[in-house]
């Protein structure tokens, strides 16, 4: 089970172009979400997008700045739920910038995606067959069981 | 008692409902024995089962007099959605990320 996503690009632009539009509300918005971000470590802020109910999400992700080292590194807490007050989501976006001769090597780390509702996925894992195995032999045990399960 | 529809993270929300997914990784249960393992009534217990169901995370299947539980994959698959949502929201907002610097070089 996957729980960790991770995306690595590269950019014609230099760490510090890069930087800034990691670190700056109204050029994160351009190609993020609308925010109120400021780089300051301890800072909470938020990303705002429609709802997406299909995921159980309001469609506010809930941040907290945790790490910053300048051109090089930025963490933030990234929570959401159905509702204010509701975490069902909570999770780690991490950027790491390296500089490379004509450009930017930009590394996402989105993680945490392990919480209570995936302990349950990873303990299914191995479960899963022995429950398909158990559920078989019930239905073979009975005339008239539901073989569609 | 009608059954709310409830999403797939509403219905992880609740630990009783996470307790009987946990004990059915690990056996089948009927009703009955499932209700011994909480402080609960039985119908609250029902109840719980009942949303599980409608939510696509057990089965129930009639044998004999008995109904059995059983874990269903469906709904599970609706959480692993989540990672799935994300990995193509930041493909795709990474993209902006470029077009976006390329626009203001140009500029």
């Amino acid at each position: 089970m996957q729980t960790v996503i991770k995306h690595q690009w590269i950019y014609e632009q230099s760490p510090n172009e890069v930087w800034e539009y990691l670190t700056q509300s109204e050029l994160i918005a351009l190609w993020l979400m609308p925010n109120n971000f400021k780089a300051v470590v301890g800072h909470e802020f938020d990303f705002r997008t429609n709802p997406i109910p299909s995921l159980g999400l309001s469609g506010i992700f809930y941040c907290k700045v945790l790490e910053i080292v300048p051109l090089k590194k930025l963490t933030y807490s990234w929570k959401g739920g159905p509702s204010n007050g509701i975490t069902t989501l909570d999770t780690i976006v991490e950027w790491t910038l390296e500089q490379q001769e004509n450009g930017t090597i930009l590394n996402l780390k989105h993680s945490g995606f392990k919480d209570e509702n995936y302990s349950i996925l990873t303990g299914m894992t191995d479960g899963w067959q022995k429950n398909i195995q158990k559920m078989l032999k019930y239905l073979n045990k009975s005339n008239n069981g539901n073989t569609n399960s | 008692m009608a059954t709310p529809t409830l999403d797939t993270f509403q219905v992880i929300a609740d630990p009783s409902r996470r307790r009987i997914l946990h004990l059915l990784t690990k056996d089948s249960y009927n009703i009955n024995s499932l209700a011994e393992n909480f402080e609960m009534s039985r119908p609250a217990v029902s109840k719980h089962i009942s949303i599980l169901q409608t939510a696509g995370f057990i089965t129930i299947n009639e044998i004999g007099r008995e109904r059995y539980c059983t874990l269903n994959q469906n709904g599970f698959i609706e959480l692993r959605n989540w990672i799935s949502y994300f990995d193509k929201f930041w493909t795709s907002k990474l993209k902006k990320l470029e077009a976006t610097l390329n626009k203001k070089t140009k500029n």
